[in-house]
């Protein structure tokens, strides 16, 4: 499993949890907020890193890797 | 945190449609059928679910955190805003930001038209001063920068829009200022592509999309409560759908703006609404 992929797992996970937490328990509210800032954003980010569509394997490299063309 | 959940949600549902209802309405005004109301909705999701990829020249892992910092201070200004009813002052400190990320995003990827962008982005931080100018204004005359105590203000002595009407209309220039095709938005004019965004594909610019739905949707809400003082649910719905068809109108007619001229007419707006503002309460 590649790098990225690795990390939005664990970030997902993380976030879920976090996210869950706050939810179910009666957190003191700078908590709640410190939770909400960061991991909402990371739950959203991680989730679409996730779903998102596939490149074929063959064209993996070129497509997601872009080549310098030199600006 | 079900709170912030449900505003978020509803902000990002909103705001996705109240620009897409922009889209149809300056279309119309051009004479043309235009896309569907929920079209910025499908974009949105559109993106979210296309592969991204990641240019050699960016600055990783910079060039994701950034659209990340965009995400978090749009969640913070929900609950800033709906939530808690918080300071103004940090719903400025949260436009700032906006700002600073709009120039980092910019710069991020290492594309000419994201550094193009990122330029323009410190020069449109002119449209930042009306909102200063604004909470100065705001200040004086309610004596408070607390969101809560504004609308217990209002529910006393009536809506600010009547009381420092300057101000209001100088407001509505920052609502211009930050919507999508406007005769301001040189940080994102076609002549540079899409500006910022330009290198962040696709799930990185539907993630950026979600947040702009939602900053769209707050910068309403926080001119609605601010004038117009204690409202019902519906009452905001209202007065988001109106005001975003004016402008959608006023976008529709005017071309964007040369980046000094912008700045020149936003620098404008700032000082005669602060000034103008000034006079008539010592009037």
């Amino acid at each position: 499993m590649d790098k990225l992929k690795l990390f939005s797992y664990i970030g997902l996970i993380i976030s879920i949890i976090g996210i869950g937490y706050a939810l179910i328990f009666n957190l003191p509210a700078w908590i709640v907020y410190t939770i909400s800032i960061f991991l909402i954003p990371v739950f959203l980010l991680t989730i679409g890193l996730i779903v998102m569509a596939k490149p074929i394997k063959d064209e993996e490299e070129e497509r997601v890797f872009e080549p310098f063309i030199g600006y | 945190m079900a709170s912030i959940l449900i505003n978020l949600l509803i902000a990002a549902f909103m705001g996705t449609v109240l620009i897409g209802l922009q889209r149809k309405v300056m279309a119309r005004v051009q004479m043309r059928p235009g896309p569907p109301i929920i079209q910025y909705v499908l974009h949105t999701l559109k993106f979210y679910l296309k592969e991204t990829s990641f240019p050699k020249t960016a600055a990783m892992p910079f060039y994701i955190a950034i659209a990340s910092t965009l995400c978090a201070i749009w969640v913070t200004g929900i609950i800033m805003g709906p939530v808690t009813q918080g300071s103004l002052l940090l719903i400025f400190g949260i436009y700032a930001m906006h700002k600073i990320v709009e120039h980092n995003a910019g710069s991020s990827s290492g594309s000419p038209y994201g550094k193009l962008s990122c330029v323009r982005a410190v020069f449109s931080a002119s449209a930042e001063l009306p909102l200063f100018a604004l909470l100065i204004v705001v200040y004086l005359q309610t004596h408070t920068m607390i969101i809560s105590d504004i609308i217990t203000y209002q529910s006393i002595n009536g809506p600010l829009i009547f009381s420092i009407p300057l101000a209001g209309i100088m407001f509505f220039v920052l609502l211009i200022t930050k919507s999508h095709y406007s005769l301001f938005s040189i940080t994102k004019g076609k002549d540079i592509i899409s500006g910022y965004e330009t290198e962040h594909f696709g799930v990185m610019r539907g993630y950026l999309m979600f947040s702009e739905s939602i900053s769209w949707y707050m910068l309403l809400w926080i001119y609605l409560t601010v004038f117009f003082g204690p409202l019902s649910l519906i009452s905001y719905f209202m007065g988001m759908i109106v005001i975003s068809v004016i402008i959608a109108i006023i976008n529709a007619i005017s071309p964007i703006l040369n980046p000094n001229h912008s700045v020149m007419f936003q620098i404008t707006c700032a000082f005669i609404g602060i000034f103008g503002s000034i006079i008539l309460m010592i009037i």
